[in-house]
């Protein structure tokens, strides 16, 4: 076995260079995934030595996981054989980029704090806020297509993406899409990538929309008393001309969490948050329609002045909340909008009974409820309390996958749920792009 | 299967069989308020299958995407008879996004045969603005100008005085007849947003010496407008025995630079051509007037076509904007892309379609016309 490691370790210096293979459990610890360590760290500096790495491992059956920051490498399931970690951190140029256009091209591990740094300078920005924050990959963020509560009034990584470039198993380097706004020049694969969770090939370089910054921001919060007040203002505010930018159902924990708060929940009352972009104006007609909504349903209106940090903490959640609830567990559900507010409750519900500490946000304008667990210590009981939940929001027209949670829990319960009808398609795809399945293997839906 | 099977206005989808009409969608649930975003010229006739396997576009799409960005699931029917269901209700199925891949896949992969799309909220206000031009350049150098400001119009069109006065003569919609161009602007929203934006963007105008902005005062007035624009290929075939529509996309701040290039073809190939773009994303849509029946034009009007489109991708732009590859550019593919980009969607389509049944030849080149526009085609077309 030493024999071919080092066998192995030879191939990939001369693949990318001595100085870029790390190699050992103690330089490798830190890119463990789900418990498991890889015996190699390899950081390519190049889009075609990404390819060529690929290519390597797919020739010798090794298993290896593209990272960024690792912001995101929780998500999935337990790897079912992880040799290789393929850091793109060294891969962070600006490939090209025209302010006046809106678009830009950028390698997939440029952190997301840089980017927003660079076109902020321009007024510009990517309106995403993903897991993550800050500290994510572009490549990542694509990767996982994850979006945060400002997918509200922009969309998500799959509506930004325009173009990408991907590295394969066999060694080379294939485009989708390309540089422009508008373009429907061959299979959208940016699509298929776009959520793919490195299981496909390796996104090295991303050309992206961007847009323009709103000149003000103001998050306004809500009141709500009970959840079918919470129902009725959704209605309303996605009936009415306000067009926000984010809207945040928060139960009693995650108000007290946003409000930070130590000592929990001050009230049992639910909050709902909305952030509106625009003009001076704009934003005094947004207060005065919320106030009278407000009204209406018998709630209160109060302007948060902290409430980017507030926010904030949604995207950062795993990394400041682990410090205090070590077994920290992220479910998200997707669902239909007026689902929403019922799998809230129930989530809440089912949790109490077991006595699990929850704190729930709910998307109400896109159907998307994220609950936290926060537990110190994982107990027995939260893989079944999963499967409840993951029944709950198939019965309500939606489906539940774990984001983020001890590699324990992995073993009672699957991180994605079962599939559909196109299963079958799905490990075509797979087959096509990675015939060895050496990628993220078995990191994906039903093992893929 | 032309049946609206669902409309579910709380959850803001409809679930529709292939054959519906765009625009019927649309009025169907008009009086709730809502609309079926992607608005293509032609959609008083196309369907939303025809859309979902042409990922359509249409001027509106400027600022809500196109019809990938409102399709949140779909169920097809493959080369083998099975039929699968891809995406959902809903946002974020775990899984392969293989809707993504089959929208704009042009009947290659297999047939849909029921869609759920978004529908969207109407605006509380639009303002239409009508900017006139007695230079072309003026209009294009505003399309830039409005983009770099960080204003995102709902549409922003541009189109030629040979073309507004073919829509003049056609439809009477209030064009100027002895102007070089117009802008066709629309800003939506809130009514406090609208107003600023629609006096920002004609403070533009003016600046690159538009010599009059005006503003639609009625709705009567902009459906004229917009009628007169989504007309404007068959006010055009009203004149011309038959024209070519180029379909390329450019970065849009090379608007300028292209409409002289276009002009400069024109002398070269001693040919007639109208432009009407979906100026604020770069889509353009030049207009190549000829008689079929002479076939030397013919042969000058396929060179011009392929020098514009070999111009768009010289300057980092694409092929096509939303009327697809199908026969016609299949092998101008290699323009843009790697042997390796192409041999990957071979792999892909090979997958869904082993024995090349399902639209034959179309979307990947079959390298028998290189690099060549394929001549027998040269008819007019629609959006």
């Amino acid at each position: 076995v030493t024999l071919a490691v080092d066998c192995v370790r030879a191939d990939l210096e001369a693949l990318v260079g001595a100085p870029k293979v790390l190699f050992g459990p103690d330089e490798c610890l830190p890119m463990a995934v789900d418990g498991m360590v890889p015996e190699f760290i390899v950081l390519p500096g190049t889009a075609e030595e990404v390819a060529a790495v690929l290519h390597y491992a797919s020739e010798h059956q090794l298993g290896l996981i593209p990272r960024g920051y690792g912001t995101k490498v929780s998500m999935g399931a337990r790897p079912k054989k992880y040799d290789i970690a393929l850091s793109l951190r060294d891969l962070k140029r600006v490939i090209h980029y025209e302010p006046a256009d809106l678009t830009i091209g950028v390698e997939a591990g440029m952190k997301f704090g840089e980017f927003q740094n660079l076109v902020g300078q321009s007024g510009l920005w990517l309106p995403l806020d993903p897991r993550g924050g800050e500290d994510s990959s572009i490549g990542g963020i694509i990767a996982a297509n994850a979006a945060g509560p400002l997918r509200q009034g922009y969309g998500g990584p799959r509506d930004m993406v325009i173009g990408l470039k991907i590295a394969t198993t066999d060694g080379k380097i294939a485009k989708t899409g390309g540089r422009v706004v508008k373009n429907v020049a061959g299979y959208d694969l940016g699509k298929l990538l776009t959520g793919s969770m490195g299981t496909l090939g390796v996104i090295v370089e991303a050309s992206l929309k961007l847009f323009p910054r709103p000149p003000e921001r103001a998050t306004f919060a809500l009141s709500i008393a009970t959840l079918e007040i919470a129902r009725e203002l959704r209605r309303r505010i996605l009936r009415s001309p306000l067009d926000p930018m984010r809207l945040v159902l928060l139960d009693a924990s995650a108000a007290a969490l946003m409000n930070d708060s130590v000592k929990g929940p001050e009230s049992d009352e639910m909050e709902l948050w909305i952030e509106i972009g625009g003009s001076h104006r704009v934003i005094e007609r947004c207060m005065l329609e919320l106030r009278h909504l407000a009204s209406a349903v018998g709630s209160t209106l109060a302007r948060r002045e902290d409430a980017e940090k507030a926010w904030e903490r949604i995207s950062n959640a795993a990394r400041w909340l682990k410090p205090k609830y070590r077994d920290v567990t992220l479910l998200k559900a997707s669902l239909p909008l007026a689902a929403t507010e019922e799998f809230l409750s129930r989530a809440q519900l089912e949790a109490s009974s077991e006595k699990i500490p929850l704190a729930g946000f709910a998307l109400v304008g896109v159907g998307i409820v994220h609950l936290w667990a926060l537990q110190e210590a994982l107990g027995t009981n939260i893989g079944a309390w999963v499967a409840r939940l993951r029944q709950a929001a198939k019965a309500l027209g939606g489906s539940l996958v774990i984001e983020h949670c001890p590699t324990k829990l992995k073993g009672q319960v699957d991180v994605w749920g079962a599939s559909g009808d196109d299963l079958g398609a799905m490990r075509k795809m797979k087959a096509a792009w990675d015939p060895q399945a050496v990628l993220s293997p078995g990191r994906f839906v039903d093992g893929i | 299967m032309k049946k609206i099977v669902e409309i579910d206005l709380e959850n803001q989808r409809a679930r529709v069989q292939p054959g519906v009409v765009n625009l019927d969608l649309s009025m169907v649930v008009a009086d709730d308020g809502y609309y079926y975003a992607p608005d293509p010229s032609s959609q008083k006739a196309c369907t939303i299958g025809g859309n979902v396997a042409e990922n359509s576009g249409g001027p509106h799409t400027l600022a809500y995407g196109v019809t990938t960005n409102h399709v949140l699931g779909l169920e097809w029917v493959l080369a083998d008879g099975e039929v699968i269901h891809t995406g959902a209700a809903h946002w974020d199925r775990p899984g392969y996004d293989l809707s993504g891949v089959f929208v704009g896949s042009e009947g290659t992969l297999g047939v849909v045969t029921e869609a759920t799309v978004r529908l969207s909220r109407k605006p509380e206000a639009v303002k239409t603005l009508l900017a006139i031009y007695n230079e072309v350049v003026g209009a294009t150098r505003t399309v830039a100008a409005i983009t770099a400001k960080g204003i995102t119009p709902a549409a922003l069109e541009m189109m030629d005085g040979f073309c507004l006065r073919a829509v003049e003569d056609a439809v009477h919609a209030g064009y100027p007849r002895d102007c070089a161009a117009v802008l066709l602007i629309e800003v939506e929203g809130l009514r406090e947003a609208v107003e600023e934006h629609a006096d920002e963007i004609e403070a533009v105008c003016r600046e690159n010496l538009a010599r009059e902005v005006r503003r639609a005062k009625s709705a009567e007035e902009r459906d004229l407008l917009w009628k007169g624009r989504k007309g404007a290929f068959g006010a055009i075939g009203r004149i011309s025995p038959n024209f070519y529509v180029q379909d390329g996309v450019i970065p849009r701040t090379r608007l300028p630079e292209m409409l002289d290039f276009i002009g400069s073809l024109e002398k070269k190939y001693d040919l007639h051509i109208g432009n009407i773009f979906h100026a604020g994303d770069g889509n353009l849509h030049p207009l190549i007037m000829y008689d079929e029946r002479n076939r030397e034009q013919t042969v000058r009007v396929i060179k011009a076509a392929k020098d514009i489109i070999t111009r768009c991708v010289e300057m980092g732009g694409s092929i096509t904007g939303e009327h697809g590859v199908g026969l016609e550019k299949s092998d101008l593919m290699p323009l843009i892309f790697s042997e390796v980009d192409l041999e990957l969607m071979g792999r892909i389509k090979t997958l869904f379609n082993p024995q090349g049944r399902l639209n034959p030849g179309k979307l990947l080149p079959t390298g028998k016309m290189c690099g060549e526009l394929r001549g027998g085609l040269l008819a007019g077309g629609t959006t």
